[in-house]
């Protein structure tokens, strides 16, 4: 595998990210492109061994997410799983998901992406990921590389044998974790389809089977799908994010799910919690909750100050 | 009506402050947590939407009367069409996807319970001690609200909010200023469906403190998506996005599809 160019230091970069500067684009291009050279080589079921910190949503969060770092350990004293959504919805995304492309290729083996329904073009577009690109870099070209970028991601890990990590849900065309494996994961996430179920599906509690949605399209999976999806698959948890909750996490199923939160005071005005989720060496789960990093009220900029308690006096009619 | 008791662990945002007689309360909160949103679920029949600020609300009173309008998310979910009676939206895909779904799992016929998903509401607000009645010279004087008064209360509250899956945004907020002599609130509901609808319906409450003049005035406004992109066509195209998602810059591209106005006259005997 070529080299990244000998201009580029990882290393230097992490640290700059960490004071969140942002890297030149010729810089975002070389990384996105190597990423994809590490990634493609992964399946679409990674196996990896506790112990491991389990992140769900950021969403442009960045100082929420050095609060992660801070709370459960820097890399590569702490081996990461990140379950998608990176970006968008938060002011920095790109410091975010830059940070995160460094980490992995600097530490291939103790950081692990898993794609998002949000690690797309179409949804990129629509909710603030492609603006924020724009807006810091002049034009569109890093939102091209990233963009192209996410269609390498991986779709899911199975943490110990044990526990089934995802971004969304079950879909009904996957029984087996080994169907998971034939899917052509490298394009855009369409919007019908296996790939697009395991980024969009929520459980939903009170029902036993697929259910589909009034919205016609997509699914919620309830407690017997998630019961024989765990026996035929001999796992004993499913671990997910992709749903937004007021205390950060939520387990359903008698212990079967979890929903991993790690967005506080998400889009800065939801006023909720958040958690990592901890697997420790025995396959033990463990939640660490906690609020949003007060770094954020500072860097706030004028136009989202009125989201929080901050309110921008306005004259409307 | 049901209430829903504020958590007492987490503080309250908002804001109080009372003139000429008329007070004016905010109150903000985190979004509901699961226990909350259970009760919620049980009494609107209703999957609420993914943020939803249930102890939040917008309250004008005014003492001597007895009067009272206050806006909060329980009632305006509650009016929603809980049937699907009033016509079902669509994501823009879902023949599509319905089409690739049957060939893969025919066997799920399982549909939950048909509801308005956007969170589409005609609420306008839930009026007590008093009545506004339909008048045909109700009118906000919006050249007395363009004057650069002071703002002796500005605030905004969001009362719901959902992505609806990534096909657009549901949004319900209210804002509220109150000047020395007169105050506005507006309650906008803004739906952009993608590739399908733009919604905004908004209602305005005005009061005149020295008449006691109260109007509300309800516009509802919608147009189709692709007219809308149309309209937008001469802006440069990365500026597109972000416009797509403010309603105040679609607002004037939308179409007046209903205009309501009630007045009521408030005073010490009403």
């Amino acid at each position: 595998m070529p080299g990244l160019p000998a201009s580029i230091d990882l290393d230097e970069c992490i640290e700059r990210l960490y004071k969140k500067e942002l890297l030149a684009e010729s810089v975002i291009e070389a990384v996105c492109n190597k990423l994809k050279e590490q990634l493609m080589h992964e399946s679409n079921v990674v196996h990896i061994l506790a112990p491991v910190t389990v992140v769900g949503d950021i969403h442009g969060q960045f100082f929420d997410m050095l609060e992660i770092f801070k709370i459960g350990g820097f890399c590569p004293d702490t081996n990461y799983l990140f379950l998608g959504d990176y970006v968008d919805r938060g002011l920095f995304s790109v410091e975010t998901i830059s940070l995160l492309v460094c980490l992995k290729l600097r530490y291939p083996s103790r950081v692990h992406l898993i794609r998002g329904n949000h690690e797309s073009r179409g949804v990129t577009q629509s909710y603030g990921f492609y603006t924020e690109c724009s807006r810091k870099y002049g034009n569109a070209n890093v939102w091209h590389h990233f963009t192209d970028m996410f269609d390498y991601l991986t779709l899911s890990v199975v943490i110990n044998d044990d526990i089934f990590c995802v971004h969304g849900g079950l879909s009904p065309s996957i029984h087996s974790i080994d169907q998971i494996k034939i899917i052509d994961r490298f394009r855009e996430i369409p919007h019908e389809g296996p790939m697009a179920d395991l980024v969009w599906s929520d459980p939903d509690p009170e029902r036993d089977e697929f259910t589909l949605s009034p919205r016609g399209a997509g699914y919620t999976f309830g407690a017997q799908v998630v019961k024989k999806f765990l026996e035929v698959n001999k796992q004993s948890h499913i671990l997910r994010a992709h749903q937004l909750c007021q205390e950060g996490y939520q387990v359903l199923y008698d212990d079967r799910l979890s929903t991993v939160w790690s967005a506080p005071n998400y889009c800065y005005r939801c006023g909720n919690m958040a958690s990592v989720l901890e697997v420790n060496d025995a396959g033990e789960r463990f939640f660490n909750v906690f609020e949003a990093a007060p770094e954020n009220a500072e860097h706030r900029d004028a136009a989202t100050a009125q989201q929080d308690k901050g309110v921008v006096v306005e004259y409307f009619l | 009506m049901t209430s829903f008791v504020a958590p007492t662990t987490v503080r309250d945002a908002g804001k109080i402050h009372t003139q000429s007689g008329w007070k004016v309360e905010t109150h903000k909160y985190p979004i509901c947590n699961s226990a909350e949103i259970e009760a919620m679920t049980s009494a609107l029949g209703i999957t609420p939407p993914e943020m939803i600020f249930g102890n939040n609300s917008v309250r004008v009173s005014h003492a001597a009367s007895g009067f009272a309008i206050e806006f909060n998310a329980f009632d305006a979910l509650d009016v929603v069409d809980k049937t699907g009676a009033q016509g079902m939206l669509k994501v823009a895909y879902s023949d599509e996807w319905q089409r690739m779904r049957e060939k893969v799992s025919e066997e799920i016929r399982d549909v939950v319970r048909p509801f308005d998903w956007s969170y589409s509401t005609e609420w306008k607000g839930r009026v007590s001690g008093g009545e506004l009645k339909e008048s045909s010279d109700a009118s906000i004087p919006y050249e007395k609200l363009r004057r650069p008064d002071p703002i002796l209360l500005f605030d905004d509250v969001v009362l719901y909010e959902d992505e609806l899956a990534d096909n657009g945004i549901a949004m319900l907020s209210v804002k509220i200023r109150v000047m020395p002599e007169r105050l506005l609130v507006l309650q906008r509901f803004f739906l952009r469906l993608d590739g399908v609808v733009v919604r905004i319906r908004d209602t305005r409450c005005f009061v005149e403190f020295a008449t006691g003049e109260c109007v509300r005035e309800y516009v509802s406004r919608e147009s189709k998506y692709e007219d809308v992109k149309k309209k937008l066509a001469m802006y440069p195209q990365d500026d597109i996005p972000s416009l797509m998602r403010d309603p105040n810059e679609l607002v004037e591209l939308l179409p007046i599809i209903e205009t309501t106005r009630e007045k009521a006259t408030i005073t010490m005997n009403a």
